[in-house]
């Protein structure tokens, strides 16, 4: 039947052609000459052209049509000012690509989903002590009381993670952080295996007869058996216990925690099997719960159902650990849609503190390139008279110069998404760099995809960029008046609210970098404050030596004359000033503490907390740094004699107040024997810099025979220029003893504190983008005022004006400019701050017991980004200013 | 528009009873567009005015709606032309809209009244 082909514009022609050509016949007919039967023909058939125009409009959408011409002028426009258009999409690509990086790290660490079924229903279980950062870490005979007596889940899953030593007839041995899981675990997520099937109920009974199995993850099935089906039914060494391989988790589950992708998953009732001694027989097994909630259960009732469930619990808890503090402790439900909470706490707020900043970043750099398209457009005005002289519909315009803004940003943010890609992978091995939370694998497994939501982040930033960067040049061809344009006399009256626009943008750009500025000041200043204030030691001159003693052959009684001997002979490493061996070193996350008593001390059971202990040889307090306040430091004499002990100030002040501490003696709870007082050194911080320095006491090591931890070195040098030496010593006094690591002190404080670094890194970066961008918009703005104004200067100059008096001038435009922008900018600066400074405590809870409160500084910052500033916007004027005072008089008349 | 008043006595078309009339026409064979255009004319008795800048996008917007089908073909005196054709759903458009014109324009003379008003 009917075939709907579009006919060509050609073919409509010929058709008009012959119309007419028939016309001419008639008229010929009818006696006319031909010529005249023509022209006749032509004229009875009317207006040719806007036949064809109807015929044109009537066959296609106009505006796509003119879409495509308004991209192709666009790109034409740009092409011949590469420069120019250079810059704006550098700057927007900068700006979009700061944000797109950011945001795919958030997305990845605290927004996208599980890839489980139905991640909203999955809720875990939190327990606070009061200023701690919340625990989900339960006793397994507890989970197991939740899980049979709660009316609210559906299902009640536990997951705890092991080290496991995995070996297999293929593949070497290697120790990896699996995961044992019960039964329902992978049922409740709604996972179905990649091949082969996943654990199953059957599989975990404890003490069945059955074969143990074990489930791999896809990466490592892809990297050790090269995705090789025929894994099914193969038998693997876990720790020495053979699993039969049943299954492969699907490709991107990772399980229920970010940063942690078991290889291996292991049902609970094969840890008796593994364990020397096994915790799930003993009822104390740790187990991570989550739970999915029955449909039409509420967050809050699950909440109060946990609390009332979790009574019996505390009881047991506090009369188990005599810790008072388990009677403050509180359940609390949290949505685990998005995966266990621990990532998402740690760097939740430095990542939002992180993406405002960079939020602000792309307003300025909006604002710079809406300065910059207003030059322009400046340049452009006479064009868009013309255009709307010619007839142009002001609309069309406003279009076409909005397709130009959205090309410049589309570009931008393509090319924004590139340095997304890369910016994101950098921020995420920087958060790898830092120290992991408790129980969690080091570096953290965490890959930062640009999948689609990231990419829908990034479009909608380009556009969202290009409409807002776009509206003043846009506003600018709709009112346009041609009459005053055409007339190519500078300053017209209409340009004059132009001006005071443009400059209205500097100020903009001031106010928004002030603000920037000045957080970042606040963060680095907090940062610095963090590293030195208070903590009590000095890490900067210090290496760290542990070695790896499990394969050695030794009992610890063979090792310690050996350790002690190595103790010696670090002492004597040239470039070392001193040398100790320490049980725990500082901010490593690791820590022991005991309940003290002290004779005559009566406290109330409330108050009782326990005292961090330490063992460390002679010498620890001077490698330290840590003053020695009273008393003397621990000796080698001390060996054999009777047990002694130093303490810091803040246990003395606890059990001695303004007494004498030295010559008292303490016993630790459940031990008989009392330690004597020798000495008393300054507070230093224990766990984590976070932290008031805690009551902490320290052994000497010289008097046990257990010689386990590491070595520290202070150096007169810089710390790794002598790890050569130490290597020489270590392999010369125990060569069969490996070194497991070797740092610095510095960089393992650095690694607990990386929020911290993190935001105070970027927001620095940020910060100085920020004021090179306002530089650029200053200049830009009197760079064109000097040109626009050179008969100006030149008349002044003719009469009498000194070059000093010009630049003057010109200067004074800018600071006011800038100090315009700082009016503007310093309130917002200061409400900025506070939400800076509640971050940055919110930062320190997740960390710290008790975090300690660091002055965050009162108005410095915002001094100090106001005075950079300033000084970047003279910096910026002063070239204007120049070549202002370089016009020639005569010259600059001539040219009127 | 001087044309027009050079020629009080004819009437340019209304949008739609150009369609109308064209559908018209066709009903007796096909037509090129100029024949189309002085069948109006001369059945009319040369009242209405056919306006080309019209007739031919309206024969496109008819064409591509399916009430035509064109070809190209010879005129009577040998000269290349576009002939249009009814097709089957052309010819039931021109019934439906033939009733609704007979209906609108009873309606309006009833409104308008007697001749003589």
């Amino acid at each position: 039947m009917w075939r709907w082909r579009r006919r060509t514009d050609d073919d409509f022609s010929e058709e008009i052609q012959a119309n007419i050509a028939l016309d001419t016949d008639r008229f010929i007919a009818e006696g006319m000459r031909p010529e005249e039967a023509r022209l006749a023909a032509l004229r009875a058939f009317g207006s040719v052209t806007r036949a064809q125009e109807r015929f044109y409009e009537a066959g296609r959408m106009i505006w796509l049509d003119d879409l495509r011409r308004d991209v192709r002028y666009a790109f034409r426009t740009l092409y011949k000012s590469p420069g120019f258009a250079a810059v704006v999409v550098v700057t927007l690509a900068l700006g979009i690509g700061a944000n797109t990086a950011v945001f795919s790290v958030i997305n990845t660490v605290a927004l996208r989903s599980l890839p489980v079924e139905r991640p909203d229903e999955l809720v875990e279980l939190l327990f606070k002590f009061p200023g701690d950062p919340p625990l989900n870490s339960y006793w397994w005979k507890h989970y197991e009381q939740f899980r049979d007596r709660n009316q609210v889940f559906s299902d009640l899953i536990a997951v705890s993670p092991a080290r496991l030593q995995v070996a297999g007839k293929a593949i070497q041995s290697e120790i990896v952080t699996g995961m044992y899981v019960v039964g329902t675990f992978f049922d409740v997520l709604g996972v179905r295996p990649a091949i082969g099937r996943l654990i199953g109920p059957q599989d975990d009974r404890v003490g069945s007869s059955e074969v143990s199995v074990a489930v791999i993850s896809w990466p490592y099935w892809q990297s050790r058996f090269n995705g090789d089906p025929g894994v099914l039914g193969q038998t693997l060494m876990v720790t020495g216990v053979p699993a039969t391989i049943i299954g492969v988790t699907p490709r991107g589950f990772f399980g229920v925690q970010l940063g942690v992708d078991p290889p291996v998953w292991l049902p609970t009732a094969m840890e008796p099997l593994i364990a020397e001694q096994s915790q799930l027989t003993a009822g104390t097994l740790s187990v991570a719960l989550i739970g999915r909630m029955k449909p039409g259960v509420s967050l809050q009732q699950v909440q109060a159902e946990m609390r009332v469930l979790d009574r019996p619990r505390l009881a047991d808890m506090e009369a188990r650990f005599k810790d008072p503090r388990f009677r403050q402790v509180r359940i609390e439900a949290s949505p685990a849609g998005a995966g266990l909470s621990v990532i998402r706490d740690r760097f939740g707020s430095a990542l939002r503190v992180t993406m405002a900043a960079v939020a602000v970043l792309l307003l300025i750099t909006c604002v710079n390139v809406a300065s910059m398209l207003l030059a322009r457009g400046a340049a452009r005005r006479r064009e868009m008279a013309v255009r709307v002289a010619l007839g142009a519909g002001r609309f069309r315009l406003v279009r076409q110069v909005l397709t130009e803004s959205l090309l410049l940003s589309t570009i931008g943010s393509l090319l924004g998404v590139l340095f997304a890609y890369f910016g994101a992978e950098a921020l995420v091995r920087f958060i790898q760099s830092g120290r992991s939370p408790v129980g969690m694998p080091q570096p953290l497994e965490i890959s930062s995809d640009l999948d689609l939501t990231v990419l829908m982040f990034a479009a909608v930033a380009a556009l969202a960029t290009g409409l807002l960067f776009g509206l003043a040049p846009a506003l600018g061809a709709f009112v346009s008046t041609p009459a005053s344009s055409l007339r190519h006399i500078g300053p017209a009256a209409e340009t004059r609210k132009w001006r005071l626009f443009g400059k209205g943008l500097v100020v903009a750009q001031v106010a928004l970098a002030v603000v920037m500025l000045g957080a970042a000041t606040l963060f680095v200043r907090h940062l610095s404050d963090l590293r030195t204030v208070g903590v009590g030691f000095d890490a900067e001159p210090v290496l760290q030596v542990r070695l790896d003693r499990s394969q050695s052959g030794r009992t610890p009684e063979q090792l310690a004359p050996l350790y002690r001997q190595l103790w010696e002979r670090m002492t004597s490493i040239p470039g070392v000033h001193s040398a100790s061996l320490a049980a725990m070193t500082p901010i490593s996350g690791a820590g022991g503490s005991l309940f003290v008593d002290v004779e005559g001390f009566v406290e109330h059971p409330d108050d009782r907390r326990r005292v961090r202990i330490n063992g460390v040889t002679p010498g620890y307090f001077e490698t330290l740094s840590t003053p020695l306040i009273a008393g003397r430091d621990f000796e080698p004499a001390d060996a054999g004699g009777p047990r002694v002990a130093i303490i810091n100030q803040a246990m003395a002040r606890h059990y001695f107040g303004s007494g004498n501490p030295l010559g008292r003696q303490f016993t630790f709870e459940g031990q008989s024997r009392p330690l004597q007082i020798v000495g008393v050194v300054g507070d230093a911080k224990y766990n984590d810099l976070h932290e008031t320095p805690p009551r902490t006491a320290y052994m000497n090591v010289l008097q046990g025979d257990n010689w386990n931890g590491t070595f520290l070195l202070r150096t007169d040098v810089a710390p790794t220029s002598i790890v050569a030496g130490v290597r020489r010593v270590v392999s010369d006094v125990l060569p069969d003893v490996p070194i497991a690591r070797v740092d610095t002190l510095a960089d393992q404080v650095d690694a607990s504190i990386l929020p911290e670094r993190m935001i105070a890194m970027l927001s620095m970066v940020f910060g100085v983008l920020a004021a090179l961008l306002v530089a650029i918009g200053l200049y830009g703005l009197l760079a064109f005022t000097v040109t626009r104004r050179t008969n100006e200067i030149g008349v002044r100059l003719a009469l009498g004006a000194t070059a000093s008096d010009i630049r003057r001038m010109v200067l004074t435009d800018g600071l006011r400019l800038a100090g315009a922008g700082l009016l503007a900018g310093v309130p917002i600066a200061w409400l900025a701050k506070g939400y800076a400074a509640s971050a940055l405590t919110a930062m320190a809870a997740t960390q710290a017991n008790a975090p300690v409160t660091l002055p965050v500084a009162g108005v410095s910052p915002l001094i100090v980004a106001s005075i950079g500033l300033l000084t970047v916007a003279l910096v910026a004027s002063y070239f204007p200013a120049r070549r202002a005072t370089n016009v020639d008089p005569m010259v600059a008349l001539r040219c009127e | 528009m001087s044309r027009q008043k050079d020629e009080p006595a004819r009437i340019a078309l209304l949008q739609g009873t150009l369609d109308l009339l064209i559908l018209r026409t066709l009903l007796f064979g096909p037509q090129h567009g100029q024949g189309i255009s002085r069948v109006i004319e001369q059945q009319s008795d040369a009242t209405l005015l056919v306006d080309h800048g019209s007739l031919y996008p309206a024969l496109q917007r008819l064409e591509s709606r399916g009430w035509l089908r064109a070809a190209w073909g010879t005129s009577d005196n040998n000269r290349k032309a576009r002939f249009y054709e009814l097709t089957k759903t052309g010819r039931k458009q021109l019934v439906a809209e033939t009733r609704q014109w007979r209906r609108l324009s009873f309606a309006i003379g009833r409104i308008l009244g007697p001749e003589e008003a």
